[in-house]
């Protein structure tokens, strides 16, 4: 595979000021979080969900040295084209998603656009309101990019620019996609969107620099969808969606660790999850081997959609797209 | 082969024609007369390519402008992301097949009626197949990419198969196209030298004439090549039209995951190719005065073929609808409802059912009544027709998805925009352009197979058999550990399997060992607690097991006496890239001892295994043996064909010299 080169220019740049001061705070906010950490007195499991909103990860060796690891440190640490396409070494990325649990806030959505800068006539994770027959009662089906094991849209790519990663992320090169959209007309899921028009790609975007692992700043004339926030999954954090679900509703690990975390922090174990819920696959009939796995919408925690009280967020928002 | 052309069948079959009159003229007549339409264009015909270059110049503004501003200046959007782009790319392959039907088909049955057809079905076709390529490359999100597919190129994807078909078709039909009119070319020489014209035209044609010479060393080897071209060039056009098919074909989308989309596609091409070839032959007619040379007989021919392939193309697609329709899986029922339905697609379909499909049979039915103009007005029909029925396929499936737009409050609609229109518009004038542009080059009837047809000589042209087998050709990686965030209290300390760590807190000087040990058969996680040397009784002791995005919990137990407490060990988990479970154990009482923690590596479960490379699928970055195998060999057979036709040109070009 011949180098990439930033067919736009400007992208690359090193490191700016900005982010070096971001960094700088980001060290301190840490070393504050252990500091705290070190005061309290109650350990729960789940305290790593502060690591993972602190913006630099410590890690505290055998030796007592501290080291600093961090995708925003330096553009060292940015994966390379081959990692990007090889994905974190021995990791199986999966999603649970409790379709009992989902109250159709949409707050996972707002996270994603916002930290993927994703323009308004898309969603990467989306709120489908969802009756199963007219005598069940509607749930919310929040549909992110399902990262099949058995992709349709990466079969279909003629320049290999989505691929599909060893870790089971489907990732899209925006610096190779040839815009024919075949991807688009292949995904049952109508995961993909595209980029019609010259993106308006925000400095912060365009400051961190482009690489497939989180697909800004964007390229016109080339396809974009969920990335499963591969470059968080390689720092050990957790998805947007997933650690801003107030429900608690999305669950994320891997499954060669067969565990999976949600935002409040808690840890299960994937297969117990699975077995003893009737975890299920959206539409499993089409042999598609989606990494995103639903439990069903029995016994809700909160009204169905159009019942009282229940939220109607997505509607308005998605009322002008097409 | 049999070389005359079956006089008397053709008159018996064909009774009711011989009204019209029959061919009475001689070769010299046709040479004239052909001749004839190479003469400068009166004021109507300059100012039709002046209106045609217009259309086209418009179309390539909005194609620029396009271009700046992307394709948002479309009606496109996420859900329906193709368009008219699409279906003009769809049908203008299809028209292609004008050219291998009419030509190829009939040269190979040897049918004489077909000669003063060939040539225009056979410009048809490369004149379609320009268009309908070009019209992909309009749909292009990135153009400025388009090499991609030759240094990315994965032959997975069905792009690179038409790729592959339509590269291979388009020089077929070039070189198909260019034998043909070999004969031709000394004539058209002396024409052009006797008129006056420029000398580089005069060189043009002696050029492509390769000093061809009415010998029969010349006719033999003109024999040979055009008999290899027109038997390969059928299977290519099938495996063309096929692969098109199976841009929509091998998706999952209701509507285009049909087994019988490859026939379902290849007849509509032929069907609307044979109309397109009829409108052609209508208006040439009538520009070039050719009514001795295009009989109604060729008219009344063509009208039984194109009969047929309406009736076969209704027969498909009724097996293509009613079964997804009797059959009622919910998605095939929403995109029915949408296509056949009470809806604006429903109503058009329909309209193009009686206006493209039945009113056109109707008008082919009965010998009785048919004439030329109906014909005509059939083939016009089936024309527009099925451009719409390739609309019809391509955007309703689109604008009912699996998992319904509605909801999430969004209803996909998709009408062409302006853009679209212009740059549409701008595909059929550029197509007639050429097409124009290539009658006033060469004569768009065969000169030397008109004549031919006149004298009644025996074809020099035969099929020659031996090409027909060809025609038939169709890491272990040692993981990197992740940075793990170890923040809070307690140090970590790696240590070897089944030995113990030690952790103190400042606070209350807690130690806690961690053990592997086996009770009574079952595999269990002992933790023992110790303070200041002495053991903890009572304690609550929580155990939990790290994963990357957390702890998992593993439960809670009291100390005993001796100051252990114990869990099952989780036996099946996996651990990291050795194997290793962290385990943290926390005392959540008594008191004093409150957030002493300790992190321990035990040996677990193996981890799973990375693979070095991914395996060869159809979804991988490795392809599938058989993938390159298939196309491979294909592609061998017809270019090796292509190579033998080559050869048999380059004789022809040494013949001259021998003279």
């Amino acid at each position: 595979m011949p180098p990439r080169k930033d067919s736009e220019g400007g992208d690359r740049k090193p490191m700016t000021m900005q982010r070096r001061d971001f960094l700088r705070a980001g060290l301190v906010a840490a070393g504050g979080v252990v500091a705290g950490t070190g005061a309290t007195n109650s350990l729960k499991s789940g305290d790593a969900v502060d690591d993972a909103k602190a913006p630099a990860t410590l890690t505290l060796t055998a030796d007592g040295e501290l080291v600093v690891s961090s995708a925003l440190s330096d553009a060292g640490t940015r994966p390379t084209s081959d990692e990007v396409r090889r994905g974190v070494p021995g990791r199986r990325w999966v999603m649970v998603i409790d379709l009992a649990a989902c109250d159709g806030c949409g707050k996972c959505t707002k996270a994603c656009a916002k930290s993927h800068f994703v323009p308004s006539d898309r969603e990467f994770i989306r709120v489908f309101s969802m009756e199963d027959s007219s005598s069940a009662a509607p749930y919310w089906f929040p549909r992110p990019c399902f990262h099949c094991d058995n992709p349709p849209c990466t079969r279909v790519c003629p320049v290999g620019a989505t691929f599909k990663r060893q870790d089971g992320i489907v990732l899209i090169d925006n610096e190779r996609c040839i815009g024919c959209r075949f991807c688009m007309a292949a995904c049952p899921y109508s995961v993909r969107a595209f980029n019609w028009s010259r993106p308006d790609n925000p400095p912060a975007a365009v400051a961190r620099g482009y690489s497939p692992e989180w697909g800004y700043p964007r390229r016109v004339g080339t396809a974009e969808k969920c990335d499963f926030c591969a470059d968080m999954a390689r720092e050990g954090k957790l998805p947007h969606c997933a650690a801003n679900c107030p429900m608690a509703a999305i669950w994320f690990g891997d499954e060669n660790e067969d565990a999976v975390t949600n935002g409040k922090g808690d840890t299960v174990r994937l297969s117990a999850l699975l077995r003893d819920r009737a975890g299920f696959r959206y539409m499993e009939e089409l042999g598609t081997k989606p990494r995103v796995h639903y439990l069903p919408a029995d016994n809700r925690r909160y009204p169905a959609p159009g019942e009282p009280g229940a939220n109607t967020g997505h509607q308005t928002r998605g009322a002008v797209q097409q | 082969m049999s070389a005359t052309p079956l006089p008397d069948f053709q008159i018996e079959t064909f009774a009711p024609f011989r009204a019209s009159p029959p061919a009475k003229h001689t070769a010299p007549d046709v040479e004239r007369d052909l001749l004839a339409t190479l003469d400068p264009l009166g004021s109507r015909g300059r100012l039709w390519i002046a209106s045609l270059l217009a259309v086209c110049a418009i179309a390539f503004i909005a194609w620029i402008y396009q271009l700046r501003f992307g394709l948002t200046v479309t009606a496109m959007r996420n859900y329906v992301s193709w368009g008219v782009y699409m279906t003009n790319f769809v049908f203008f392959i299809g028209i292609s097949h004008a050219g291998t039907l009419i030509s190829a088909i009939l040269r190979v049955t040897d049918a004489g009626w077909r000669r003063p057809i060939t040539r225009m079905a056979e410009a048809i076709t490369v004149i379609a197949l320009l268009i309908g390529a070009s019209s992909v490359v309009i749909d292009m999100g990135r153009p400025d990419r388009l090499l991609n597919l030759i240094i990315h190129g994965r032959l997975q994807s069905p792009i690179l198969w038409d790729l592959v078909s339509v590269t291979t078709y388009l020089t077929g039909s070039f070189l198909y196209l260019y034998v043909a009119m070999i004969p031709d070319m000394p004539m058209l020489a002396q024409h052009a030298r006797d008129r006056g014209r420029s000398r580089r035209l005069v060189r043009l044609y002696e050029l492509l004439s390769l000093g061809y010479r009415e010998t029969p060393a010349h006719r033999r080897l003109l024999a040979r090549a055009l008999g290899a071209m027109a038997v390969i060039i059928i299977p290519v056009a099938v495996s063309v039209h096929t692969v098109v098919s199976w841009v929509f074909g091998m998706t999952l989308r209701p509507g285009w995951h049909s087994t019988i989309f490859g026939p379902y596609f290849v007849v509509g091409a032929i069907f609307s190719g044979t109309a397109g070839i009829i409108t052609a032959m209508v208006v040439f007619r009538r520009a070039y005065h050719l009514e001795r040379y295009l009989l109604p007989e060729h008219f009344h021919k063509l009208a039984k073929i194109l009969l047929v392939l309406s009736l076969l193309y209704a027969y498909f697609t009724l097996s293509e609808y009613l079964t997804a329709w009797y059959g009622g899986l919910e998605s095939d029922s929403r995109l029915l409802g949408l296509l056949v339905g009470n809806t604006a697609f429903g109503r058009s379909f329909w309209l193009w059912a009686i206006f493209g499909l039945f009113v056109p049979i109707g008008l082919l039915l009965f010998p009785s009544h048919r004439s030329v103009r109906s014909i005509m007005i059939a083939s016009v029909l089936i024309n527009v027709g099925m451009w719409w029925k390739r609309f019809l396929i391509v955007v309703p499936t689109l604008e009912t998805p699996f998992i319904p737009a509605q909801a999430a409050g969004i209803a996909p609609r998709y009408f062409p925009s302006l853009v679209e229109c212009l740059i549409t518009a701008g595909a059929f004038a550029g197509f007639l352009l050429l097409f124009t542009l290539f009658s006033r080059l060469f004569p768009i009837l065969s000169i030397w197979e008109t004549a031919e047809d006149a004298e009644e000589v025996k074809p020099t042209v035969r099929t020659d058999h031996a090409f027909t087998g060809a025609g038939r050709a169709r890491s272990r990686v040692i993981p990197a550990t992740l940075a793990i965030a170890l923040l809070g209290c307690g140090v970590a300390a790696a240590v070897a399997p089944f030995s113990a760590a030690r952790a103190q807190t400042a606070q209350a000087k807690a130690v806690i060992e961690l053990t592997r040990t086996t009770e009574d058969k079952q595999e269990m996680l002992v933790a023992k607690v110790t303070a200041n040397g002495l053991a903890v009784k009572g304690a609550t002791v929580a155990f939990s097991v790290k994963r990357t995005f957390g702890f998992m919990a593993l439960g809670e137990d009291q100390t005993l006496d001796d100051g252990t407490a114990a869990v099952a060990f989780p036996t099946a988990l996996p651990g990291d890239s050795k194997g290793e479970l962290t385990f943290r154990v926390a005392l959540r009482s008594p008191p004093e001892l409150d957030g002493s923690a300790a992190d321990v590596k035990l040996a677990g479960a193996p981890a799973r295994p990375w693979p070095s490379v991914p395996p060869r699928a159809l979804w991988s970055s490795r392809v599938p043996l058989a993938v390159p195998v298939t196309i491979g060999f294909l592609v061998l057979c017809v270019w090796s064909t292509y190579a033998f036709v080559a050869t048999q040109l380059a004789a022809l070009r040494n013949l001259k010299e021998e003279n």
